[in-house]
């Protein structure tokens, strides 16, 4: 069965780790590989590949672990990668990882692997689980009967792990794929043997792979076996006898020929078990119906989850501010100890507000994705995630998102950072993109000092019912917008909502401490180098290039400003003067230029080419647009939302009026998200989906800023 | 004959056949959806939310949609002990 092909200098051994969702194949993984392993995607697609060796009688063994699916069609990316993983890498074992609580479907995906020609190790997973659960299972009998070894483990414990290993090298050594495979009756054989037999006629085609999967495949109608059988010199006989194939089967057992498939499946497993595995009733195994009654009650359900979600946001939010300012400070301190160090002006800019003041806002959002990713592996552990989303999928479903887009939602009130991460906890990649393209609407707290500031001062009498407002539109939009995705860009990809609840397991530290490695690591790699580079340029449109000195301009204004504060001392001469000298810089750099440049485009919303600049700048970090304010109504370099001297030189500047102070937190709050924020986009959904979502977020902030600024102007609120 | 979606919560059945179309249709027979399983409605939510259903022995939630597409038979203890 096997060819040369997989002949290998080494004597390592790479064994795929597959397994259903749930089926402890992580635990086993992480349990097996501790400390030796590294996550990477696989080739072309955001699908996480965890790769690890372990050392058994002193060789090593490459695990890879391939997606957890409950089985190989090539409907889901999930499915076809682990197949394909299989079918195109020949690795020398597949380890199936079962849940022995629930042997029946967790077979019905290991010998699916069997039938790819590769032999397969069965892990009876969770088998103390089944055992006080009162399910006996035959192990010796069953491996006899299906034609695998069978190991009985206990993943989260360790226990039967040597057993396995053992198990995988003799698997390795006979090379030999499992002499038994599925029986799928009379009628089906009957037509396979047909299929086969035509698919071997053709000496060239040789697949890497028995004829027999093929066979099968193509009777289940999976569109990349029938694009494989395009290149069969019968290809034309072997679509016609599949297509005769298909009317029989469909007539005689009148539903469709791939549900036959997995109905016969199900019947040989179903056979075999009921040889090998023995249930004794069991009391006091409700424990999980209990809790349910509860956290899935019609009543209590709902407040139950906002309670958990609330609280999520406060200890993610409210702890994290601590480390935060730490860091912060951290930061501070380290520019003031190598700042005096670093020679020339330019290079002293570059490594304080360019580099340190860039891997410095990186690295604060770790604290807050730590603590979060902390709280959402004890929610995904326990189970506890696929009751939330069984609780609000009615409502999200109506505008095309999904149950489990309600954390990430969420999360975005505070960042959209750990929002767009969040995500990962969507199993279909279109519920992913839908989710991550919504949660930038969901107003951030970056944003919040520019409501602030603008509401104070263009509607003091009533601030909070502003911003308020703008948040329900923010709101509002995220809503809207899933909509209108799901029914055009996204159409078609509607993914069945058919979830497993996994009984309540009590999460282990360990585990959790992986989860959390993994996710905050992957980001300040991932988002770091993004970053790094978005801070430096940023840096250098601000700062490039340099105003010629004008000695008599700068006179001429600290004579002005004697003139009109007639008691100013030195020092606010000299602040004075350092706000005009900041100004001016900013002005003349290459983001006052972009910002005069897209004057045109932002001056049918009523801005002009300062707060063109500001909304340039507010890409580093949204904070920032508040403070370039500062710099450019030249009242000084550390502006705040909360400053008197900007409020009163906005309410003084001819261009703003509570209009304009509205439709700019409308602009702000629709327009593409910060650096850090579209990074994680392009990390998560890829190039294109950031191409799309950045023009997506432009169009309609544009769009919408405008029609406020028309109505507004035309009911007489803009003068 | 009638469906998931119509029967009440608590109410045992044994599937008969996935009317759905091919790939909900395949995805539910994969996860055990098939002709002779047994399986209990556990409870549905309000406003015609989803259902939570127990299908050869363990727990899933379907989506009304999918559950009006399951055609099924209502069980009753005595009938049968085979699962």
């Amino acid at each position: 069965m096997r060819d040369g092909s997989g002949t290998r200098n080494s004597p390592r051994l790479r064994v795929a780790l597959a397994g259903n969702p749930n089926a402890g194949k992580t635990t086993l993984f992480n349990s097996l590989t501790g400390a030796h392993h590294k996550v990477g995607n696989y080739p072309g697609v955001t699908v996480e590949k965890r790769e690890g060796s372990v050392f058994f009688d002193g060789s090593e063994i490459v695990l890879i672990d391939l997606p957890g699916t409950y089985s190989l069609t090539a409907y889901s990316l999930d499915e076809v990668i682990a197949r394909d993983f299989v079918l195109l890498e020949r690795p020398d074992v597949v380890v199936s990882v079962m849940d022995s609580t629930n042997i029946e479907r967790h077979l019905f995906l290991c010998l699916q692997f069997q039938e790819l020609g590769i032999p397969v190790v069965g892990a009876l997973n969770m088998s103390d689980e089944a055992e006080s659960k009162g399910i006996a299972i035959d192990g010796d009998k069953l491996s006899l009967l299906l034609g695998m070894p069978m190991v009985k483990i206990v993943g989260t414990r360790g226990k039967g792990v040597e057993a396995l290993l053992r198990a995988i090298r003799s698997a390795a050594a006979s090379a030999a794929a499992s002499p038994k495979t599925t029986d799928y009756g009379p009628e089906l054989e009957e037509w396979l043997g047909r299929i086969e037999r035509l698919i071997d006629s053709d000496p060239a085609f040789a697949p890497p792979y028995p004829s027999r999967w093929l066979a099968v495949k193509l009777v289940e109608k999976d569109s990349v076996a029938v694009k494989r059988i395009g290149v069969h010199e019968l290809h034309a006989e072997i679509v016609a006898l599949c297509g005769e194939a298909v009317r029989w089967i469909e007539s005689h057992f009148a539903k469709d020929a791939e549900v036959v498939v997995s109905e016969q499946r199900y019947g040989y497993i179903h056979g075999a078990c009921a040889e090998t595995v023995a249930r004794s009733p069991v009391k006091g195994s409700g424990a999980t119906e209990t809790v349910d009654r509860f956290l899935m009650g019609r009543f209590l359900g709902l407040p139950i989850f906002i309670l958990v979600i609330w609280g999520i946001f406060r200890l993610t939010f409210a702890l994290g501010q601590y480390p935060v300012a730490w860091l912060d400070s951290f930061f501070g301190w380290l520019s003031a100890l190598i700042g005096p160090a670093i020679p020339g002006v330019y290079l002293h800019s570059l490594v304080i507000d360019g580099i340190i003041g860039g891997v410095g806002s990186v690295l604060s959002f770790v604290p807050l994705i730590v603590i979060l990713f902390f709280c959402l592996s004890i929610l995904e552990d326990t189970g506890y995630m696929s009751r939330a989303a069984f609780i609000t999928d009615k409502f999200l479903h109506g505008f095309g998102l999904h149950g489990q887009s309600f954390l990430p939602l969420m999360l975005g009130f505070g960042c959209s950072v750990p929002a767009i991460l969040s995500t990962r906890t969507l199993k279909s990649p279109r519920d992913r993109i839908v989710t991550a393209l919504a949660v930038p609407f969901m107003s951030c707290g970056a944003k919040l000092p520019l409501y602030v500031l603008l509401a104070g001062a263009f509607f003091p009498k009533n601030p909070a019912g502003a911003v308020m407002a703008i948040y329900g539109i923010g709101v509002a939009l995220a809503g809207l917008s899933s909509l209108l995705l799901s029914k055009t860009v996204l159409k078609g990809e509607v993914t069945p909502f058919v979830m497993e609840l996994p009984p309540y397991r009590l999460p282990t530290l360990r585990g959790i401490a992986w989860h959390v490695w993994e996710k905050s690591s992957q980001y300040a790699r991932k988002a770091g180098t993004v970053i790094l580079a978005a801070s430096i340029l940023i840096w250098a449109i601000t700062t490039f290039p340099h105003p010629p000195q004008d000695i008599g301009a700068r006179n001429a204004e600290a004579s002005a400003y004697r003139t009109i504060q007639p008691g100013a001392s030195e020092g606010e001469v000299a602040a004075h003067l350092a706000a005009f000298d900041a100004g001016r810089n900013l002005e003349y750099s290459i983001a006052g230029r972009l910002g005069h440049a897209i004057e045109p485009v932002v001056r049918p919303l009523g801005f002009d080419w300062k707060i063109g600049v500001a909304v340039v700048t507010g890409f580093a970090a949204k904070e920032i647009v508040v403070s370039t304010m500062g710099i450019l109504y030249k009242v000084g370099t550390g502006e705040s939302e909360n400053s008197k001297g900007l409020r009163s030189a906005l309410l003084a500047d001819p261009i703003f009026s509570p209009l304009t102070a509205f439709v700019l937190m409308l602009f702000v709050l629709v327009i593409p998200p910060c650096f850090a924020a579209l990074a994680t986009l392009k990390a998560e959904l890829g190039w294109r989906w950031l191409a799309f979502a950045l023009c997506y977020m432009l169009s309609i902030g544009w769009a919408l800023a405008f029609t406020a600024k028309s109505i507004g102007s035309a009911l007489g609120w803009g003068a | 004959m009638t469906t998931i979606a119509a029967l009440e919560s608590g109410t045992r059945f044994v599937v008969r056949r996935v009317a759905l179309a091919r790939e909900v249709g395949k995805r539910l027979a994969d996860m055990g959806f098939t002709d002779g399983s047994l399986g209990t409605v556990v409870r549905k939510s309000l406003f015609k939310g989803p259902l939570h259903v127990r299908i050869r022995d363990y727990d899933v939630v379907l989506r009304r949609s999918e559950a009006d597409g399951i055609e099924v038979e209502p069980f009753f203890e005595k009938a049968a002990k085979d699962a």
